[in-house]
């Protein structure tokens, strides 16, 4: 299966909320409403460049419950493949892009006693939707917001006139850090966790909830990887009987899919284990970049997320 | 129909002490008195300051010895709490949960009836299976619920039984968390008055 | 399609329900091959040929008013065999949508549905039903969203949550089952829930189907055939009340067997709802009496076939142990031995 029913979508407006994160807001290009979707969700975004077709996933962070539009969020990554520049610097309002239907990868658990949401800069977004479903749940939640400053703190105004009381934001620059040890102490049971925001955060709200004693079921962190840039390779496909070269800057799904293969994928950041692929043969090494599978498949080498992962070999050989 | 071997049948294991926990709390009924002890000599000799996180809840019971009833009323832990009925017991350990944080790993032991009582509650505080540790000792009666006038029958120990409805009904091992029981169902209803032989099986 | 209804058709008591030849020949057969065993047989919901069961994402077909009021009278007696826990509310809204839209789109002769925001207005002509109500607000409508809509629809409906990698039953109506209770099962876990069926958990069946629907799409439903018998034309054959229905089991024989056993086909469809990210399940059920079944020669010559050499344990499941060894002898006759077309199709 893969995204045969794309949806057409106009670029309504276009905001520069903070110094590095453009607001988008889209609407389909038919008319009428969007897809209902679930807080958590995100879209792929095509954006057919001149050389290259970008798909790069983003949260939606308009409200569930408003689906005459889409938003989205895009963060200017300083080492783009090409995703976010293409969002700042090509995209107008007027322009035409195309969307996947939502993906929910990181939805709230309905049964949670208590929501506790972490947020690291832009990793605000997939919250924002999870708000508006949180304030008609009836079960309590709060929101920890860190970003670098209150100028890079987006969409920080309209947290705290939406959610009174419910949301704490932090800033680096004063030197507020959100105290996990005391947040992660003291939480009663039933609660689930929510982080999504750099790797460092993650991984910092990961291990002190698990040395706290919280087991992973009541833990949930979302980060989508940009796929790394690497050695350039090549890569043959032993079903199709193609030989597809990779570029250093373009992913290895991306490079099959210039051929004209089609992988099945949902998040294209090494999150969901859709797009994993059997390994027929390498004679170098590869380079897991995902966040799916475990040390020991990772050791194995006999698959591979070709979404955010490559090799560093001569001679790769995918069941494909 | 199958009456056996039905992939809903909880399994249980011996219990052992999980160090990932901040918080333990072990329950228990008669003869679970004994696992209790154990996975609790067990965590403190691991971690030997987990005594002041954790708390016991036990009910006494006639099948079990005295002995252990007075190892458990001695246990060098936080809170030591004793009963003489289950319900006293289930009431006391909602209480304990609603006071309960994030960390907290559930121990539970003693005849199955008992520990379905106990995580059906644990169940509406939304812990999971990695936060609870269950081992199943002493009898096997079964609580039974009746797919036909959906009430629920205590210590059943035989493979037929007759519900309050008047119907007999067989046990299979389909089961229920959300009511903890398993299900039963009418024996004779295609060819009604025939009963077969009535076993003691749930020892 | 135009559907002409045949509303006093009756599922108990005198079983008056039976198939039209059109409603025989649209049958959906389950049988692909002159033997059966379970398999993961799940393909896209992609429409069908025009007057097929799949034409439409959901079917309506002439048993629609007869199956509404059997439904109504099960609820009547048995108010548990609805069921949906708090946390289930968005879900059942987006199954009131789904329906809603289905129907009107697919059946504009029969439903409309208009939608202004969240004031939405509904109507079914062939129920006589026509309502107001704010989508989103329970208190609109005079019961709560799945139980109003699937008063209004054809086959049982499953909501399952999905949460810690497993999917739960946590809501559904379900009046023309199988020998599975609702009540019973609620709060269950995927395998749990299907703990009952023999052999495919050793099959690896449920391990690859939970895989595959955790990772379901919006806007790409799937579906599957499934199939047991049932003795009379009788939707609600549910544990519940199996001391109704059992006795008829022990009553079959070769003599009667072509009016009283039924092949009965389950139409499962599976949707991922939006707003709740939970996962429908619909079952929907079809007879066919044996006698309606070898008016199709090839079909005759396969449900014996599958029939006389089905696995003891499927035998055993599908409660057929006291009657399989008449209906297949009633069958036998109209088995020549001739092969059989591939595929389900009438020939």
């Amino acid at each position: 299966m893969n995204h045969a029913d794309t949806i057409v979508v106009r670029v309504v407006a276009i905001e520069q909320v903070t110094p590095q994160i453009k607001h988008f807001t889209l609407a389909p290009a038919a008319g009428g409403n969007f897809p209902a979707f679930s807080g958590g969700s995100h879209i792929i975004v095509v954006m057919r460049g001149v050389n290259r077709i970008h798909r790069n996933p983003y949260s939606l962070m308009s409200s569930p419950g408003q689906l005459e539009t889409y938003e989205v969020s895009v963060r200017r990554m300083e080492q783009s493949r090409g995703g976010s520049h293409f969002m700042h610097d090509q995209v107008q309002v007027g322009n035409e892009l195309e969307i996947a239907h939502p993906v929910n990868l990181f939805p709230l658990d309905k049964i949670a006693r208590k929501h506790l949401l972490i947020a690291g800069g832009i990793g605000i977004t997939p919250f924002m939707a999870q708000l508006a479903d949180l304030r008609t749940a009836g079960v309590p939640y709060e929101l920890h917001y860190a970003t670098r400053s209150p100028e890079h703190c987006a969409f920080g105004g309209l947290l705290s006139e939406r959610e009174p009381g419910r949301v704490q934001k932090y800033y680096d620059c004063t030197g507020e850090l959100i105290d996990f040890e005391g947040l992660l102490s003291n939480q009663p049971l039933g609660t689930h966790v929510y982080v999504c925001g750099p790797a460092p955060m993650i991984e910092k709200v990961v291990a002190t909830a698990r040395e706290r004693g919280w087991p992973d079921s009541h833990i949930h962190w979302e980060q989508f990887s940009a796929p790394p840039v690497g050695d350039a390779f090549d890569v043959y496909l032993a079903r199709s009987s193609l030989k597809v070269h990779v570029v250093p800057d373009q992913s290895l799904l991306e490079s099959i899919e210039a051929a004209g293969v089609e992988v099945p994928y949902l998040c294209r950041g090494g999150v969901c284990g859709f797009c994993r692929t059997k390994v027929v043969e390498v004679d170098g090494t590869l380079v897991h970049n995902d966040h799916f599978l475990s040390d020991e498949e990772k050791a194995s080498g006999k698959t591979i997320m070709p979404c955010v992962s490559r090799a560093r070999c001569s001679k790769l050989v995918l069941d494909l | 129909m199958l009456i056996t071997g039905i992939k809903s049948k909880p399994v249980y294991a011996p219990l052992q002490p999980d160090l990932r926990g901040r918080y333990h709390l072990m329950v228990g009924h008669g003869v679970g008195g004994e696992p209790l002890l154990r996975v609790l000599g067990d965590l403190q000799t691991a971690a030997p300051s987990s005594g002041a996180h954790t708390q016991i809840l036990y009910v006494t019971d006639a099948a079990a010895a005295d002995s252990i009833t007075g190892q458990i009323r001695a246990a060098k832990v936080a809170n030591v709490r004793l009963f003489e009925r289950g319900d006293e017991l289930l009431a006391a350990f909602q209480a304990v949960l609603a006071g309960s944080l994030m960390g907290t790993r559930l121990y539970v032991a003693g005849p199955e009836s008992f520990m379905g009582l106990v995580m059906r509650i644990a169940l509406q505080f939304n812990l999971n299976k990695d936060e609870i540790r269950a081992e199943e000792c002493g009898t096997l009666a079964r609580r039974v619920y009746c797919i036909h006038c959906c009430s629920a029958t205590e210590n059943v120990r035989t493979n037929i039984t007759q519900c309050g409805c008047g119907r007999w009904l067989v046990v299979r091992d389909h089961y229920s968390r959300r009511l903890a029981a398993y299900m039963g169902v009418m024996v004779d209803a295609e060819a009604p008055g025939e009963l077969p032989p009535v076993k003691e099986v749930f020892l | 399609m135009n559907v002409v209804f045949k509303p006093d058709e009756t599922f108990r008591d005198d079983f008056t329900f039976r198939n039209s030849p059109e409603a025989i020949r649209r049958f959906p057969l389950p049988f692909p091959e002159d033997r059966y065993m379970y398999s993961v047989n799940i393909e896209e919901h992609l429409p069908g040929p025009p007057g097929s069961v799949i034409e439409f994402p959901i079917d309506i077909d002439e048993h629609y008013v007869a199956e509404c009021r059997e439904r109504a009278l099960v609820l009547a007696e048995e108010p548990r065999r609805f069921q949906a826990l708090p946390h289930m509310m968005s879900s059942q809204w987006d199954c009131l949508e789904l329906i809603m839209e289905s129907l009107a789109r697919d059946y504009p002769q029969h439903f409309a549905l208009e939608r202004r925001g969240s004031r939405w207005v509904w109507t079914n002509r062939p129920l006589q039903i026509h309502q107001t109500f704010t989508f989103g607000d329970p208190a609109t409508l005079p019961q709560e969203p799945l139980e109003y809509i699937t008063r209004q629809a054809q086959g049982d409906w499953v909501v399952m949550d999905q949460r810690e990698g497993d999917l739960w039953c946590e809501a559904g109506m379900v009046t023309t089952q199988a020998d599975w209770s609702l009540d019973f099962d609620m709060g269950m876990s995927f395998k749990e829930w299907h703990g009952p069926v023999p052999l495919a958990h050793e099959m690896g069946v449920f391990d690859r189907a939970l895989k595959f629907l955790l990772n379901l799409r919006l806007n790409e439903p799937v579906r599957r055939l499934n199939w047991t018998m049932t003795i009379h034309p009788r939707l609600d054959t549910s544990p519940e009340n199996y001391y109704k229905w059992g006795p008829d089991r022990a009553t079959v024989t070769p003599q009667n067997a072509g009016n009283k056993a039924h092949l009965r086909v389950e139409l499962q469809g599976l949707w991922r709802l939006p707003r709740s990210n939970a996962i429908v399940f619909s079952i929907r059920a079809y007879l066919i009496s044996m006698q309606e079944l070898v008016t199709v020669p090839k079909w005759a010559r396969r449900v014996h076939r599958v029939l006389r050499d089905l696995h003891p344990a499927l035998v055993d499941y599908k409660g057929l142990s006291r009657y399989r060894d008449a209906v297949v002898e009633y069958l036998a006759p109209f088995d020549d031995g001739a092969p059989t077309s591939p595929g389900t199709a009438p020939e």
